[in-house]
């Protein structure tokens, strides 16, 4: 695997050759800081850039041109890193080795034509185009309680801190989706390519100067950005006292949603020692948490804890009885004390850092998480995979414990039934 | 051993068989760091009753073939799968569908032990009354859990109205009022009879040496002995080709109407004895009609028909059925335009070889990634028996003949729908 990355001036390009897969992918990525007010108008124009263009004019016609290119497959998605939106486009098809001569030259021509050149006409988006997406963000937005987990996770960081990113939903509302009109969609899309911070990645067995020259023929961008906020939330004041949320919906399972506050880790903790506790704690069938909530005391089917580094935050999540929540959380609040005092094994350390080793080489094994990691690598100036390996297995049992007395709960959410 | 060519994707499958009945299946490839082993049966939610070692006929509780997943984690020694995998930071996992069970392991060290230790902890059963009541209060929540997203009710629900007899008519999961009548003998029973060596295999596919996977399945596997000689089945419920209710309106806890509807067939209708190219058949028609490049969905999304569609084929018995599932604010428009969809279809040529490119296509991506490969494989020995090692050119020999003889065929009789709409505030 060989990394080349490129300054193209307004944008990064960045070549990760490899013979590894029969693939090629390609990722644009454009960014900016986020306003809770513009998410839906983002996600709105994400979806309209893929459902309609100049030369196709249709979501049947792009599909067909898609399936042509020897089924390539065109994505994109919206998600919030910290204090920016960040959105990727991503296209996806075979080497053309396996295809046909010119065929992945083709599928730049297409994704550049489907993110340069929307269907519009004098400066506004088409009507009827409006009206199809919206009429399916309605309903997306009107759906979001018939996933009551991730609902109670929304719910939960309302709750934490209202006017912070964390809360913002990734979905967006519906009062601003009305807000929505061809003419200010295409304002915010000639001003989103304009003042967003881009990069382009490619991976593949590709020839680097072949790739070079389709990536500026495609895409020419000629402002230089710079970023102006730092990516990670800013740390909250501590809580000094545990809230405890409850809301009713008609469920026939509680959802509980704990959210902690990690504060005052150093870069390195939160890079390195964090991970490590939070797989001990609470990701897998060999966690604490699983082991002592599910398997001894055969309250809950799932429970994991995760970390979010950029928002400064852990959630812990369970699915349980009503009637169970406070015996849970006492026991939950156990297992957190119980890591704060080094009460686990150089034994379970060891195990973290195998599972951690495992999942590196995984991503070794899939071209999209290869292509993510350098991208975060850029963004957030994070080790790359060789120094995360190595600064990882020399974490201490100490670094764990230091870690675990810098992590308090700060908001216990639960959604239960009527 | 058998070594087989999978024809257009360099690389090879072996197999063996041994004199017991189980097969092992491997696909090596050496440019991969990771593998992922599976060990499975033949046996899902779908038996529910069978006839035992002594010939009695034994009825069991649904959801037991899940709970019997769940229990296989025990170990008499205390040593728990999840901690031996977790070592070397092996991912371990197990899932039950209506017609098998299996278990899985996803890694990259360790590979000779950690093959070794799926055979030995599956192959050794530990129920005792105790831990199979602790098991209970897990199961209850994990079936909580699935009672609360409405797409999966309706989906059992839709099942409840398209089968008479057959137990694929009930979640996976069972009921709650089932599980909680399980007792260990019933899971003794169900093991003893559905985990013998001629009911499984195994299934690798990644980096690894064919000759020790092998060499260590012999070891594990070739020695067991089978407590009846022949394949154990369930019970024949010679489902009717009727359905049980032909439509249905109820209310539910949800923010816009759902529409399922479902379509049964006789397998033998159809004009292609050799299952999978049949299926094939099929599976073009409902992609032609109803894919991405679909002029129904086309057409639905400007009339706002729908948002969201999914529809999937499933086999039970004689029988071959389509579900649809949608959310949509025109309930009844949508089922007029998906009938009249149905009973006029037109496949161009062009569709055809459109999309013979797209799977052909797609069957070679798969090929990136160890646990795509796996699924695809693992789908065809459940279904098929055994691994379908030429797809690529039984794509390749797909044609407008056989397509329109399938056509003639699909006779939109059976059906049933089933309508669910939001609770009023």
């Amino acid at each position: 695997m060989k990394y080349i990355r490129k300054d193209l001036g307004s944008y990064n390009l960045h070549i990760i050759k490899t013979k590894k897969f029969k693939s090629v992918v390609v990722q644009v990525a454009l960014r900016t800081p986020i306003i809770k007010e513009e998410i839906t108008m983002r996600n709105v124009l994400s979806d309209m850039l893929l459902l309609s263009s100049e030369k196709y004019p249709t979501k049947r016609e792009i599909a067909l041109k898609s399936q042509d290119l020897y089924a390539s497959s065109i994505m994109v998605e919206d998600l919030r890193l910290g204090n920016y939106i960040n959105t990727n486009f991503y296209l996806s098809t075979l080497n053309d080795k396996y295809t046909e001569e010119g065929n992945l030259e083709e599928g730049i021509i297409f994704l550049s034509e489907l993110i340069n050149h929307p269907r519009v006409v004098d400066n506004h988006f088409y009507e009827e185009d409006l009206e199809i997406i919206k009429r399916q963000a309605t309903a997306s937005l009107e759906r979001i309680k018939e996933n009551p987990a991730n609902y109670s996770l929304i719910r939960l960081f309302e709750n934490m801190d209202k006017d912070s990113p964390l809360s913002y939903r990734p979905m967006g509302y519906i009062e601003d989706l009305e807000k929505i009109n061809t003419s200010n969609l295409y304002i915010y899309y000639k001003n989103m390519m304009k003042i967003n911070m881009m990069d382009i990645l490619v991976i593949g067995d590709v020839k680097e100067e072949e790739i070079e020259n389709m990536i500026t023929e495609n895409f020419q961008s000629n402002t230089y950005k710079k970023a102006r906020k730092p990516y990670r939330l800013e740390e909250k004041k501590l809580r000094s006292k545990k809230m405890i949320v409850k809301e009713k919906e008609d469920l026939t399972q509680a959802k509980l949603s704990i959210g902690c506050r990690l504060y005052d880790l150093t870069e390195e903790e939160r890079n390195y020692a964090l991970t490590l506790y939070s797989i001990i704690l609470g990701t897998g069938g060999d966690s604490k948490l699983f082991k002592n909530i599910r398997e001894k005391h055969s309250v809950a089917y799932y429970i994991n804890a995760t970390p979010n580094k950029l928002d400064n935050v852990l959630t812990i999540r369970a699915g349980i009885t009503k009637e169970n929540l406070k015996k849970v959380v006492k026991l939950i609040e156990a297992e957190l004390q119980a890591m704060k005092k080094g009460d686990f094994t150089e034994e379970d350390l060891n195990k973290a850092k195998e599972l951690f080793n495992t999942s590196l080489d995984e991503l070794e094994e899939s071209p999209s998480r290869i292509m993510n990691a350098y991208y975060m690598m850029e963004l957030l100036g994070i080790d790359d995979i060789k120094t995360r390996r190595e600064k990882m297995n020399k974490v201490l049992k100490e670094d764990i414990v230091s870690v675990a007395k810098k992590i308090k709960i700060d908001t216990v959410y639960c959604l239960e039934g009527e | 051993m058998e070594k087989l060519e999978l024809v257009g994707l360099d690389a090879t499958l072996y197999k063996e068989t041994f004199e017991n009945g189980f097969s092992i299946y491997m696909i090596p490839l050496k440019d991969k760091k990771n593998y992922t082993l599976t060990y499975a049966t033949r046996y899902g939610s779908d038996i529910i009753e069978f006839d035992t070692k002594d010939g009695k006929r034994k009825k069991v509780p649904t959801g037991i073939a899940h709970f019997l997943e769940h229990k296989m984690f025990e170990q008499e020694d205390g040593k728990d799968p999840f901690t031996f995998f977790g070592e070397s930071g092996t991912d371990a996992n197990a899932a039950t569908d209506h017609t098998y069970t299996k278990y899985i392991c996803n890694g990259t060290k360790n590979f000779k032990e950690n093959f070794r230790f799926l055979l030995q902890y599956v192959n050794s059963p530990y129920f005792t009354e105790e831990n199979v009541e602790k098991e209970k209060g897990i199961i209850e929540e994990e079936l909580n859990m699935y009672l609360d997203i409405p797409e999966f009710v309706l989906e059992n629900k839709i099942r409840e109205n398209l089968y008479q007899k057959h137990p694929r008519r009930i979640d996976v999961g069972g009921t709650v009022e089932d599980i909680k009548k399980i007792t260990k003998e019933d899971l003794y029973d169900c093991y003893n009879t559905f985990y013998q060596p001629n009911n499984m295999f195994a299934l690798l596919v990644g980096n690894f040496n064919v000759e020790e996977a092998l060499q260590i399945a012999k070891e594990e596997i070739s020695s067991r002995q089978n407590i009846v000689n022949k394949r154990p089945t369930g019970r024949n419920y010679h489902e009717p080709i009727e359905v049980t209710k032909k439509e249905e309106t109820l209310t539910m806890n949800i923010s816009a109407p759902k529409v399922l509807f479902a379509i049964k067939f006789l397998r033998k209708k159809f004009p292609i004895r050799d299952k999978h190219i049949q299926n094939l058949y099929l599976q073009l028609i409902t992609s032609v009609l109803f894919g991405s490049s679909s002029l129904f969905r086309e057409e639905a999304r400007k009339e706002g028909l729908m948002s969201g569609m999914y529809y999937s084929w499933e086999e039970v018995e004689e029988t071959i059925n389509l579900i649809f599932q949608v959310e949509t604010k025109k309930p009844v428009e949508f089922l007029n335009a998906l009938k009249s969809t149905l009973s006029n279809i037109k496949i161009d040529e062009s569709d055809l070889e459109r999309y013979k490119k797209v799977w052909i296509a797609n069957e070679v991506r798969l090929f990136d990634y160890t646990d795509a490969i796996t699924d695809n494989i693992f789908g065809d020995i459940i279904s098929y028996m055994e691994p379908v090692t030429n797809r690529i050119s039984l794509i390749r020999k797909m044609n407008k003949h056989d397509l329109e003889k399938t056509i003639a065929q699909f006779k939109v009789e059976h059906i049933t729908e089933l309508i669910a709409l939001p609770k009023e505030e």
